[in-house]
């Protein structure tokens, strides 16, 4: 699986992060049609296409003459476990700051 | 809001000078940083922009972790930004930014932290502004 780094990095581009919820929302695009709505070169996007495809958010799918690109649904899987453990991580430490600024204000310290 | 959107927000009964000085001063980190039963140690904490902190959390058993950073903004009592990391194996693992504000309200302060998940501080830096509208959709697509 790539490393979150190389996920993250992906998605941090604009138009790499609009193919992937293009893609996402339409399931299946032929590559022809990826760059319809962007102002981009054929080269452009395929440089783009690699980038996804090496962080594994991306795949390919021949059909006789016809190449398709989808998402790969388990992609962000790792991007979404790793959002879950630090919205626990933050909600956990700031209820012990809370307790904390309680125990503070009793002893009078502002 | 998504299990995904790493904004948190909190009304908290203390004045935001409490608050600040509660993430600031490495003795009053020590009282809430760590989950219980951690035994919490703070390496540093050079409250200045471009200053390094670094704590190490101990487990009753198993094995220590350290997360450290650099600070960005320190706008007491109003606003501290800073990177954040744990140590892996093999170096830094994925760096991201922490921002928390903390605004006077009616009852104490309201405090949101967001943070932000960028790759490396290069990217962020050629990508500032994008990063937070950016990631909220992405929290979307995930949450799908």
């Amino acid at each position: 699986m790539p490393p979150l780094d190389t996920v993250f990095a992906a998605l941090a581009d604009p138009t790499r992060l609009a193919i992937v919820e293009r893609l996402a929302a339409r399931g299946e695009l032929p590559v022809g049609d990826i760059a319809r709505p962007f102002a981009i070169t054929p080269a452009a996007v395929s440089r783009h296409l690699q980038v996804l495809e090496r962080a594994g958010l991306i795949e390919r799918r021949i059909e006789r003459q016809w190449r398709f690109i989808r998402v790969k649904p388990e992609a962000l899987a790792p991007v979404e476990s790793w959002l879950a453990r630090q919205r626990r991580h933050w909600n956990a430490a700031l209820d012990r700051l809370e307790a904390a600024a309680a125990g503070m204000s009793k002893r009078g310290r502002t | 809001m998504s299990d995904q959107d790493l904004r948190l927000e909190r009304l908290i009964a203390a004045p935001p000078e409490s608050l600040f000085a509660l993430w600031t001063e490495p003795e009053l980190l020590l009282g809430w940083w760590g989950p219980e039963g951690y035994e919490v140690t703070v390496e540093a904490l050079d409250l200045r922009p471009g200053g390094s902190w670094r704590v190490t959390m101990r487990p009753p058993t198993g094995t220590a972790r350290t997360l450290s950073g650099v600070y960005r903004m320190v706008e007491p009592p109003r606003r501290l930004v800073f990177t954040w990391a744990f140590d892996e194996a093999g170096g830094r693992g994925h760096e991201t930014e922490v921002v928390v504000t903390f605004d006077a309200a009616p009852g104490g302060t309201r405090l949101v932290l967001e943070q932000r998940r960028f790759a490396t501080t290069e990217r962020r830096d050629a990508h500032q502004g994008g990063w937070s509208q950016a990631f909220d959709r992405l929290a979307r697509i995930a949450g799908r």
